[in-house]
């Protein structure tokens, strides 16, 4: 399914709205995500971006074991388990990460990937306002995430919404800080911004479903073909000179 | 008579799957560890090459251009991966299109790549495993530190070669090929210009003009 064909098929296909969503969420972006970030980026001493960073995580743990479980992946749902027990203990309320330092890393899952691992195909790109990009698949998978979350059950039974509200405005502002130089600089180096996120978003579903094992299949250009023999004779030249 | 002829053929048989075939089973693991060995190797002496020549910050940035272009040349198969980004418009490019293609996207990739490169570079590099893909690829597997975030990123880095000649055909930073995204990024500028390379061309002059003149 995740064939080569299948993701430039995600690629090419698309809503036509996309572009237009696309740059309505830039311009938000610009507007608030973004300042917001590189205030809480140059203002926050590391320190404690790593606690908020830490915490966000386990927050997520409920979510992730309900993933691990219907993907089949028990070794990484015992992690899970495991690793929400000790960092919300020890690690006073899941501030401290102290199950990475212990070797037990952490690994993220949603509902999107379980889809992809039972065989549901992720349907055409699409960007969604304010969420960003995203495909049938993806979306469907957010609003499950959303729902099975025991965080949002608790808060929508104690009348604590506004703990939703935060939780997700402090996940978006740490994420959107972890990425700031990365999407500075493909920004400013891309001829078609649009064209090179869509094609990060695919890549990086396709690496996350398959939980970081990169195929050996991948599509890469090869050397030894017709332009090969000149950078070969450089290179000959070069050990050479060594 | 004609038994003994039997034997003999069977016995050449034999002769013939013990020269030709076993070494097939045989000689490649050794001759891939090799070049795996090799090709981490290459990895570790480029990452230690770009933090001598890259990283000291009262060199100016012109002259990490002009470095960085040398090394660039020297480790990644630029035309390979400029061709490969290219796509089936390859083909379709005269020859003047595909010669002044390749010229604006090895300078798209030292002009977008050398801060990217130094900022890397001078960071923790750790060489994690290296896996051989066939008898020509071969991915390095790597951890980078980086300063700037708490997390290190892994990067992979698709080695090709060719005896003893290795070159980068591709680097992944979690899970995102620079040559896939490349391509997909091209291959729409393409598109949009009526699927004319000249319109890419124009687009990357651009491009690399105000990268150049922008200049950190």
């Amino acid at each position: 399914m995740f064939c080569r064909k299948g993701m430039f098929l995600g690629a090419w296909v698309g809503f036509p709205a996309n572009r237009a969503v696309f740059a309505v969420n830039r311009g938000l972006d610009a507007a608030f995500l973004k300042p917001v970030a590189m205030a809480y980026r140059d203002m926050t001493p590391q320190f404690f971006q790593d606690r908020i960073n830490d915490a966000l995580d386990n927050l997520r743990a409920p979510v992730i074991l309900f993933n691990d479980v219907l993907q089949g992946e028990l070794e990484r749902a015992v992690a899970t388990v495991i690793r929400f027990l000790i960092n919300s203990s020890l690690g006073l309320l899941g501030l401290n990460d102290i199950a990475t330092d212990m070797g037990i890393e952490g690994h993220d899952e949603d509902f999107g990937q379980t889809l992809a691992v039972w065989g549901i195909p992720e349907g055409p790109y699409v960007v969604l306002p304010l969420f960003g990009p995203s495909n049938p698949r993806d979306a469907i998978g957010m609003v499950v995430d959303f729902l099975i979350d025991p965080f949002n059950t608790w808060a929508g039974n104690t009348d604590r919404n506004y703990a939703v509200y935060s939780r997700s405005a402090a996940r978006a502002v740490d994420l959107r800080a972890t990425h700031l130089e990365t999407l500075n600089e493909l920004e400013k180096s891309s001829l078609d911004f649009y064209a090179s996120i869509r094609s990060l978003y695919l890549q990086r579903r396709i690496n996350e479903i398959s939980n970081g094992d990169p195929s050996a299949n991948w599509p890469a250009p090869g050397i030894g073909q017709g332009p090969y023999r000149e950078t070969k004779l450089k290179t000959q030249e070069a050990f050479r000179t060594q | 008579m004609l038994d003994h002829n039997r034997t003999q053929a069977a016995l050449k048989g034999l002769v013939f799957i013990f020269v030709l075939i076993l070494p097939l089973g045989l000689a490649p693991p050794s001759v891939a560890a090799e070049t795996q060995e090799m090709a981490g190797s290459f990895i570790r002496s480029l990452a230690d090459q770009a933090i001598k020549s890259l990283t000291q910050k009262d060199t100016p940035r012109d002259v990490k251009i002009k470095r960085f272009r040398t090394l660039f040349n020297d480790s990644f198969a630029v035309r390979s991966i400029g061709r490969f980004v290219l796509g089936r418009s390859w083909r379709k490019a005269s020859k003047e299109e595909q010669t002044e293609y390749l010229k604006l996207f090895e300078d798209l990739m030292v002009v977008s790549y050398v801060d990217r490169f130094s900022r890397y570079a001078g960071d923790v590099l750790v060489i994690t495993r290296t896996r051989a893909e066939n008898p020509r690829n071969t991915t390095v597997f790597t951890k980078v530190k980086t300063s700037s975030t708490g997390k290190p990123a892994k990067v992979l880095w698709r080695v090709g070669s060719r005896g003893k000649i290795m070159k980068i055909v591709d680097v992944i930073v979690e899970g995102v090929s620079m040559s896939q995204t490349l391509r997909s990024e091209f291959s729409s500028i393409v598109r949009q210009k009526g699927g004319k390379v000249s319109g890419l061309i124009e687009e990357l002059r651009k491009k690399t003009k105000s990268l150049k003149a922008s200049g950190q």
